[in-house]
């Protein structure tokens, strides 16, 4: 690798007592993207952020921020100084008013960016003296992200970061993500069950189910080799047993198949003439069909 | 460049995108020689990735509907190019839409007629798609 | 910077706590007049029961002033307060926030575990000496209102001995408030066991300076003149090895 992965996981695993939350995940963020990180509730997102952050160590496998391992205590803190980070919750420190937090976080970042926290307090309309536990909802996330945004980070790390905002704030959430990664530089990764905005600002994307990958790549790219393939047959569809690679998923329903092809259309389809069927279409498919089609998929 | 793209249609971003600036171009919306928005500012304003941006541009570039200027930004092509690329597409409308016409007339549904111009375009014309 | 976390998170026990300590060495102060024209009475009290024996010996006592400061305040009343704030300001922490849903924002600041931990013992410990140094200086400060003296070494040496023989109190909830998310477990488990002990020592006379409590007091110091060594420095030594055991939890532990 020419320049050191952002994030880059490999056969990550985390079992809590007999609960395997991670089973192998494998991730690739390079610098500089944004990249999505899908998957259902429990599939092993939140855990992995925690990996990342020193929060939780692995059972086994690597994982590692810019090169440094996230497990070993002393590179984790070191990973920390170069990294902003929203939980799922909007951790903050209730008690502390709004400036306070800032000026209380500003202090362990010597790379604190004082225009970008006027640009985003003004921007996001926070009430400097109000308390954080008196924040909504709305206003919670956005300083969160404020602080995250603020410290000079090469890489933001964001839990579900549009859980429960409404449509407005979600897209100056969105807005000001893309902001950054344009004029900073530097990378986002973020997990969400939103597949929209997925779609909308996102140029990476790894699906996660039951604690591994099972889609990763540049989304233009997946947009372009994924495929839906269906043939109607004029008895009961078969079940043939593809040879060609990419075949994702396979359902009979009736006379209809339905392939999703990740890649070789051509050889599924040449295969599948083989059986005689009455007509073939191929489609394009959305991130939403392959999101569905990958995890609710059994085996 | 006022337009919401829509990241929930089969549509890729960036030829949405494409799709806005060809018809600002062909409405004069936008004139030859003007400037376009930057990149990032536009990935700003339209809430989408800056490589999006990036990549409409790159193709609008590729089909001569825009000029990249090193250093400078993204400018409208000059006339004549800007208008053989629009000429391009308007001499072609009228084919596809004989075409339509001509399916509809065999009774195909648009849903139909949209399925087999995707899989003529996707390549499957090769290995002889459809075999009825 | 953690060390402001910390410090705001334990403010309010330690302000509390010192307003309640500093006033109660005050009223020892001010009672005495009023307790010192008793003094006879009590030590006419039935001396068969255990309870009479008691109020009969406090009664003696007081027949000094430095003795009656010692049975009431030093002996007692003070590392009884103290106590209960040692357990408040052991509570609390890194797992008792997490249970609660806030430990993340801190857990991602670039702090190693071994500093939160250490920043939060210290910080709590030294809100703990100012508990038992403070109200001991009270002591020579305000003795005159009553047209007594008191040394200023006395209370230093009581202070000191409060602070350093009661540390082992204050570490073992320090330690379980790492094996517990619950904030009021720690508290009330170790409260239990050192109102058994001290109820031990009310029993058995014998084993008192065998006690933290007996520690605490420096009742070898009232009653002899030496400092209990030994008692302070198993005391330390306890308190070091507890407290490394919690920062052992911690690095450990999954949020």
């Amino acid at each position: 690798m020419p320049d050191t992965l952002a994030i880059h996981t490999a056969d990550l695993r985390k079992t809590y007592g007999d609960v395997e939350a991670l089973r192998g995940l494998n991730l690739a963020v390079p610098p500089g993207s944004i990249f999505g990180f899908l998957g259902r509730n429990g599939a092993g997102k939140t855990t992995t952020i925690k990996v990342l952050l020193g929060m939780v160590r692995p059972t086994s496998g690597h994982a590692q921020v810019f090169g440094l391992a996230a497990d070993v205590p002393e590179s984790s803190v070191e990973i920390r100084r170069r990294i902003g980070f929203v939980s799922e919750d909007k951790d903050l420190v209730d008690f502390m008013t709004v400036e306070a937090i800032i000026r209380f976080t500003a202090k362990f970042y010597p790379r604190w960016r004082t225009d970008l926290e006027q640009k985003y307090l003004r921007l996001f309309a926070l009430p400097a003296d109000r308390r954080v536990k008196a924040l909504s909802r709305g206003m919670r996330t956005k300083l969160a992200l404020l602080l995250a945004l603020c410290r000079g980070a090469d890489l933001l790390i964001l839990d579900e970061p549009t859980s429960g905002l409404d449509p407005a704030v979600t897209e100056e959430v969105l807005q000001a993500l893309v902001a950054h990664v344009a004029n900073e530089e530097a990378a986002i990764f973020f997990s969400t069950h939103q597949i929209a905005e997925v779609d909308q600002i996102a140029d990476r994307v790894a699906i996660v189910d039951a604690g591994r990958t099972v889609v990763t790549g540049a989304l233009d790219d997946l947009r372009e080799s994924y495929r839906r393939i269906q043939f109607v047959f004029d008895g009961d569809a078969p079940e043939p047993t593809f040879r060609a690679r990419g075949v994702e998923r396979v359902r009979r329903k009736g006379r209809v198949l339905s392939v999703l092809s990740s890649a070789g259309t051509e050889h599924i389809v040449e295969e599948a003439r083989a059986l005689g069927p009455l007509s073939v279409d191929v489609v394009p498919v959305t991130l939403k069909e392959i999101f569905l089609e990958t995890v609710t998929a059994e085996g | 460049m006022i337009f919401r793209p829509n990241s929930a249609s089969g549509v890729p971003i960036y030829l949405q995108l494409m799709e806005q600036v060809k018809h600002a171009v062909e409405t004069g919306a936008l004139r030859p020689g003007e400037q376009l928005p930057g990149i990032r500012p536009l990935a700003e304003e339209l809430v989408i990735n800056p490589n999006t941006v990036a990549k409409a541009y790159r193709e609008l570039e590729h089909e001569g509907v825009i000029e990249l200027r090193h250093g400078a930004g993204a400018f409208v092509a000059d006339n004549a190019r800007a208008r053989k690329s629009g000429d391009k597409v308007r001499a072609a409308q009228p084919i596809v839409a004989a075409a339509v016409e001509r399916l509809r007339d065999r009774g195909l549904t648009d849903e139909e007629i949209r399925r087999l111009f995707e899989a003529e375009l996707s390549g499957l014309s090769k290995t002889g798609g459809r075999s009825a | 910077m953690v060390w402001y976390k910390a410090w705001l998170e334990t403010r309010w026990r330690f302000l509390i706590g010192l307003g309640l300590v500093v006033l109660g060495a005050m009223g020892a102060v001010f009672t005495y007049p009023q307790v010192a024209s008793l003094v006879t009475l009590g030590e006419k009290v039935d001396a068969t029961t255990r309870v009479g024996r008691a109020v009969v010996e406090s009664a003696h006592l007081s027949r000094t002033y430095a003795g009656y400061i010692w049975s009431q305040w030093f002996g007692q009343n003070l590392p009884q307060y103290w106590t209960v704030f040692a357990l408040m300001l052991g509570s609390g922490g890194l797992l008792t926030q997490a249970s609660r849903g806030g430990a993340l924002y801190t857990l991602s600041l670039p702090a190693s575990r071994n500093e939160l931990v250490w920043t939060r013992a210290a910080v709590s410990l030294a809100e703990l000496a100012a508990l038992a140094i403070v109200p001991a200086l009270v002591l020579p400060l305000m003795s005159p209102a009553v047209g007594q003296t008191y040394a200023l070494g006395d209370a230093l040496v009581y202070g000191v001995c409060l602070f350093v023989g009661g540390t082992v109190l204050f570490s073992a909830t320090f330690l379980l408030s790492t094996v517990f998310s619950d904030m009021w477990k720690p508290f009330l488990i170790v409260l239990l066991v050192a109102m058994f002990v001290a109820v031990c020592r009310q029993i058995i006379p014998a084993l008192g300076s065998y006690t933290p409590f007996g520690v605490m007091s420096a009742e070898t110091y009232f009653r002899g003149g030496t400092l209990p060594w030994a008692g302070l420095i198993v005391s330390a030594l306890v308190s070091g090895v507890l407290l490394i055991g919690a920062a052992r939890n911690i690095a450990r532990q999954d949020f």
